[in-house]
């Protein structure tokens, strides 16, 4: 198990900006760096011995090992036995990653959890571009109130979210009776009962909650960038398209990178959504990891499978964010040379 | 160069492009809103629009729902999990901030983890662990783990705001002859209040949505927190729908009304990198 | 405007030495990772102690209980009673027991069948689980609870109560649990059951009558309908499957009518050939035909099964094809207008057949503090005057009392009733296919979803059943062997 380091400089830059931080990125510089301030760190603690730091640390951490650490170790644990939870449980070795990664039914959740992700992070994050794009070129009035009710689906509980779409996604909720208004009444269909249209309509809901945050996000970064730099590009006949390539996306790499990031993990633990929604129906047409480990834990008493889910589900969510954050990072060294 | 025509029009398009975000971004809130407002004996099964202001669908949804009790056990899980968040994160944070000691960086990097890992990673052996501690069904099997959890995010974000405070400021307190602790509550506690409450309104938010930990956790109706409590009432009243939205409203009031009154610290909070869920 | 500043970030821009970054911080990492997964090995209950063992002792009662001398009490009741007739009826019933038992209070959970379902497991096996529970029969649940331990035996009590008398021992059957726990229909009570149900035909008496058809009296009539009612634009069967469990009903129904319920009777208790036969495949290609003529709603997989019940009552549908349980809920809100059948026979006056039985169990779990309270709980609400009340409500008893001889006459409520008493003098009942193995329940109700969606042929059901169904019966015999040579179980 290892910390994903880059993800964890994306997600501390972005802190350092938004936070009353000024120089909080630091976490990760090298030990040459570190030497060298040194100095400024011994003048900046406040007289105490250091040793002093681990009392202060270890309330939190006792909390924290017992309840998360010692838990995560326990899941690896779990996922190399075979157990139903009430009887005594037997060696599996690597038979639950096996079927993991063999068994159709198994394999099935984390394709769609992949699929989500294109309705999770990649559309968000595409549409926030663009509108940022188009509110680079002046000032907006009136910003706070969009900003508010951009990201108001962000702070609404997921099961309140779920009960609302499941209304709007009913074969004669909000959807359907708008596009037979519209006269497309041919492409009704019941979302959220449609083996093929299920995955996309939780999808939907998945864009809907996340759009807000990359919005707000790259908002914040537009209104940052330079105008001068426009000016300069304007100047060398560029058109909003060149302008949108030249200046407005380069200048938004660090939070797209924390805007991919947040999307990811958000479109990877979707649990509520999906029990409330589907429960993983129609047929297994939206089971998820997240929803798996619990049915296969709780109801159905395979732990260890549930379990190897659980680790599998932290893999993908490590790899994905370190390289997103990889991406990010690679392509702005290639600049900067 | 773009003439004032152009510019105009692009500004209204702009305009336009922001408003049709916003009336997405509201349509499933307004018409929650809108339903919850609705006859209870009505057979439409989507939104509708209600006939008048049937405010005794809330009461209806109180009483059949056991709203009451599901919000008593929310505050009550919220204010535990917040405070003791809180405080831990503060005391942790203020070493991994201004202190220096060896393994510093690898116990900070142990709390930056959590702030990717998923809940299902740990869902599983947590329960069979506070099972065997007779912790199930009680408060604490939602308080712990989920202040374990915060804890990820709080140390993270209170460190920051360390890292970022004024030397001179802890320099000058030193040289007063004043201790770390005190250095810490008088000094820079104090001064880091805007940091400490967007911690306090993320954590609160989470422990007040949270969701599989309380599924998991508690089977207890006594203990039930609301997201569990409107979960199961879309069980029982499927296809009521003027109650069901009713319930939602109730759940979904407390923290829409902390998010109106202090959004920005809401928004920096939450994209500062920080997820839990 | 703080958050414009989010980008403060370093990342990319400050100088940086990866290698030695890296090293510094995945050697300790690693480390502690190790220590982490040391301090982990040991998970409770991973050696079986979770379990209390499938041979729980019977409560040992010796005489009837009286729980006025139970001193304060409290009994904690998780139901799934939740449509307003059960509702109502329950409501009572409690509420006379706690005035009977001033010193017992009743803390009553009800919740859906599906999030019962869900939560049941991780309550009764918590450490405060509730003292009577309402547990679906068969291996899915009822044998997984008894193989756990979870479940007290009732055989004492059912000898004091006289249950064996006030029920028909088919009906006792399906609440029976072998004791080692493997075997499902036969061995231990663990459960009685309050409400008969059995899954019949609803008709809109309206609908029918605007389509120029009369409520059919075989099943050829009801499916020749189909047709004629779809022509004058009405909808001939309404159905609500995104619950996924409500399919399993309908094509229960359609297996009878196939001619295959003594097959599927046979097989659900493990003694038959399964499922890979001709009424099977027929049931399947019926529900996907329907389905393709648009004889059940487009949207049947993506509309839940009460807001259907709720369509129905409409008036959108002509038929419904579910269970008793809906009865009050429907002519609550339809009147004269809601008729209602066994399915028809096959031709006039023959013999009614058709899928149901009982209410899920009422069963006392195992960690109860109070189960000869809760055993007087059991016979209190399945009691002749618990009968009668449960008619006045318009549910359905498992053994009618006086009261539903008095039902007004060519009420849906006499219908009801009358095709009951038939079901049971014909033996006409076969039980729900769910029951049949641990993981039928799951499985099936996704098929079934398939199959009404078009993309799981009749051929594939009926064999993926059927895999399912020589799975467990092997794994069962195979047990079997190694504890007649007296290895020790796996």
């Amino acid at each position: 198990m290892s910390a994903p380091p880059t993800a964890t400089d994306a997600a501390t830059g972005a802190a350092a900006g938004a936070g009353p931080d000024r120089d909080g990125g630091r976490a990760g510089l090298p030990v040459r760096l570190l030497r060298h301030t040194a100095g400024r760190y011994r003048r900046r603690a406040p007289g105490q011995p250091r040793a002093v730091g681990y009392l202060y640390v270890l309330p939190a951490l006792a909390l924290y090992a017992v309840f998360l650490l010692v838990p995560l170790g326990q899941t690896v644990w779990l996922s190399l036995l075979h157990w139903d939870g009430l009887t005594a449980a037997t060696w599996a070795g690597t038979d639950n990653y096996r079927a993991l990664l063999t068994d159709p039914s198994l394999r099935a959740p984390f394709l769609h959890a992949l699929s989500l992700l294109v309705f999770y992070a990649a559309l968000p994050v595409a549409l926030g571009l663009m509108l940022a794009a188009a509110l680079s070129r002046f000032r907006v009035r009136g910003m706070t109130f969009f900003r508010t009710v951009l990201f108001l689906p962000q702070v609404l509980a997921m099961v309140v979210v779920g009960v609302a779409w499941r209304s709007i996604l009913a074969p004669d909720g909000l959807l359907n009776d708008t596009l037979r208004a519209v006269g497309l009444g041919s492409l009704t269909r019941s979302w959220l009962g449609d083996y093929t249209w299920a995955l996309p309509a939780v999808g939907t809901i998945g864009t809907w909650v996340e759009t807000g945050l990359c919005v707000v996000l790259f908002l914040a970064g537009v209104q940052r960038i330079p105008r001068e730099l426009y000016e300069a590009v304007r100047i060398d006949g560029a058109g909003p398209l060149r302008e949108f390539f030249a200046v407005t996306l380069p200048a938004l790499r660090a939070e797209t990178a924390v805007a991919l990031t947040l999307t990811i993990v958000a479109g990877l633990r979707n649990f509520d959504l999906i029990y409330i929604t589907t429960s993983g129906g129609p047929g297994n047409a939206t089971s998820v990891p997240a929803y798996e480990v619990y049915h296969r834990a709780f109801e159905t008493n395979e732990v260890g499978s549930a379990a190897a889910m659980g680790v599998g589900l932290t893999v993908l969510i490590f790899a994905l964010t370190v390289s997103v954050a990889r991406l990010v990072e690679g392509r702005s060294e290639g600049r900067s040379r | 160069m773009t003439g004032p025509m152009t510019g105009r029009l692009e500004r209204s398009a702009t305009y336009g492009i922001l408003a049709l975000f916003a009336a997405i971004s509201l349509t499933p809130v307004i018409g929650v809103l809108a339903t919850a407002f609705g006859r209870q004996s009505s057979l439409d099964t989507g939104f509708s629009l209600p006939d008048g202001l049937n405010w005794s669908n809330f009461a209806d949804a109180w009483t059949r729902g056991h709203f009451g009790t599901y919000l008593t056990n929310s505050v009550l899980v919220a204010a535990v999990v917040v405070t003791a968040t809180a405080v831990l994160a503060v005391l942790a944070a203020y070493a991994f901030g201004v202190m220096r000691f060896p393994g510093s960086n690898l116990l900070f990097y142990l709390f930056v983890l959590g702030l990717t890992l998923p809940q299902e990673a740990l869902v599983v052996p947590l329960y069979f662990d506070l099972r065997y501690w007779q912790l199930t069904d009680t408060y604490w099997a939602l308080i712990l783990p989920q202040t374990a959890q915060s804890l990820a995010f709080g140390v993270f974000w209170m460190r920051t705001y360390f890292r970022g405070s004024s030397r001179s400021v802890i320099e000058a307190a030193r040289i007063d002859g004043a201790s770390s602790w005190t250095t810490l509550w008088r000094v820079l506690v104090p001064m880091g209040r805007p940091a400490l409450s967007t911690m306090v309104v993320i954590v609160f938010m989470w422990t007040w949505n949270e969701f599989l930990m309380a599924l998991v956790m508690v089977s207890d109706e006594a203990h039930r927190t609301v997201p569990l409590g409107l979960a199961f009432f879309q069980g029982q009243h499927s296809s009521d729908t003027a109650l069901l939205a009713a319930a939602s409203v109730l759940i979904a009031l407390p923290v829409v009304v902390v998010y109106v009154a202090l959004q920005r610290r809401f928004i920096e909070g939450m994209l500062s990198g920080a997820v839990k869920e | 405007m703080r958050s414009a500043r989010v980008t403060g970030t370093d990342s990319g821009t400050s100088p940086r030495r990866p290698h030695s970054r890296h090293r510094r911080r995945t050697v300790p990492l690693a480390l502690a990772a190790a220590g982490m997964l040391l301090a982990a090995a040991c998970v409770p209950g991973t050696d079986g102690s979770g379990a209390a063992g499938a041979g729980v002792p019977g409560a040992g009662a010796t005489a009837k209980p009286d729980p006025s001398k139970a001193g304060k009490a409290t009994l904690t009741v998780w139901d799934q009673e939740v449509r307003g007739g059960q509702n109502d009826e329950l409501e009572r019933l409690n509420a006379e027991f706690e005035k009977k038992y001033p010193n017992i209070r009743i803390k009553r959970v009800a919740r859906s069948f599906s999030d019962l379902k869900t939560t049941l497991k991780l309550a009764i096996s918590g450490n405060r689980p509730p003292d009577v529970i309402q547990a679906n029969q068969g291996y899915p649940d009822m044998v997984a609870f008894v193989q756990a331990g979870l479940l007290t035996p009732l055989d004492d009590y059912a000898g004091l109560y006289a249950w064996n008398t006030r029920y028909p021992s088919t009906l006792l059957n399906l609440n029976r649990v072998s004791a080692d726990g493997r075997d499902f229909g036969t061995g231990r009570l663990y459960g009685i059951s309050q409400t008969g149900e059995y899954i019949g035909v609803y008709y809109n008496e309206d609908v029918l009558e605007k389509a120029g058809v009369k409520p059919p009296g075989t099943w050829g009539e009801l499916t020749d309908a189909l047709p004629e009612i779809k022509d004058e634009g009405e909808l001939p069967v309404q159905f609500g499957n995104l619950d996924k469990y409500p399919a399993i009903h309908t094509f229960g129904v359609l297996q009878n009518q196939a001619g295959g319920a003594e097959e599927a009777r046979e097989s659900v208790f493990g003694r038959g050939k399964g499922f890979d036969n001709e009424p099977t495949r027929e049931a399947a290609r019926t529900l996907a035909d329907w389905k393709k003529k648009g004889y059940i709603p487009e949207g049947a997989n993506g509309t839940g099964y009460d807001d259907a019940a709720k369509k129905f009552a409409d008036g959108e549908g002509a038929f419904l094809i579910t269970g008793t349980w809906q009865l009050p809920d429907l002519k609550k809100s339809m009147g004269d207008k809601l008729g209602f059948m066994p399915p028809p026979p096959a031709e006039r006056g023959a013999e009614p057949v058709t899928t149901g039985g009982q209410g899920l169990a009422w069963s006392v779990t195992s960690k109860s503090r109070h189960p000869q309270v809760a055993a007087a709980y059991l016979d209190f609400i399945t009691s002749r005057h618990a009968a009668d009340v449960m008619t006045e409500e318009g549910v359905l008893p498992a053994v009618p009392g006086s009261a539903s001889r008095e039902v007004p006459e060519g009420s849906v409520d006499e219908q009801m009733v009358e095709g009951w008493e038939q079901l049971n003098a014909a033996d006409g009942l076969v039980p729900y296919l769910d029951y049949t193995t641990p993981d039928f329940y799951d499985s099936l109700s996704a098929d079934l979803q398939g199959v009404v969606n078009g993309s799981l042929s009749p051929d594939e059901l009926s064999s993926k059943m059927q895999r399912s169904y020589t799975a467990f019966q092997d794994k069962k015999n195979s047990q079997e062997k190694k504890r007649a040579e007296g290895k020790p179980k796996p």
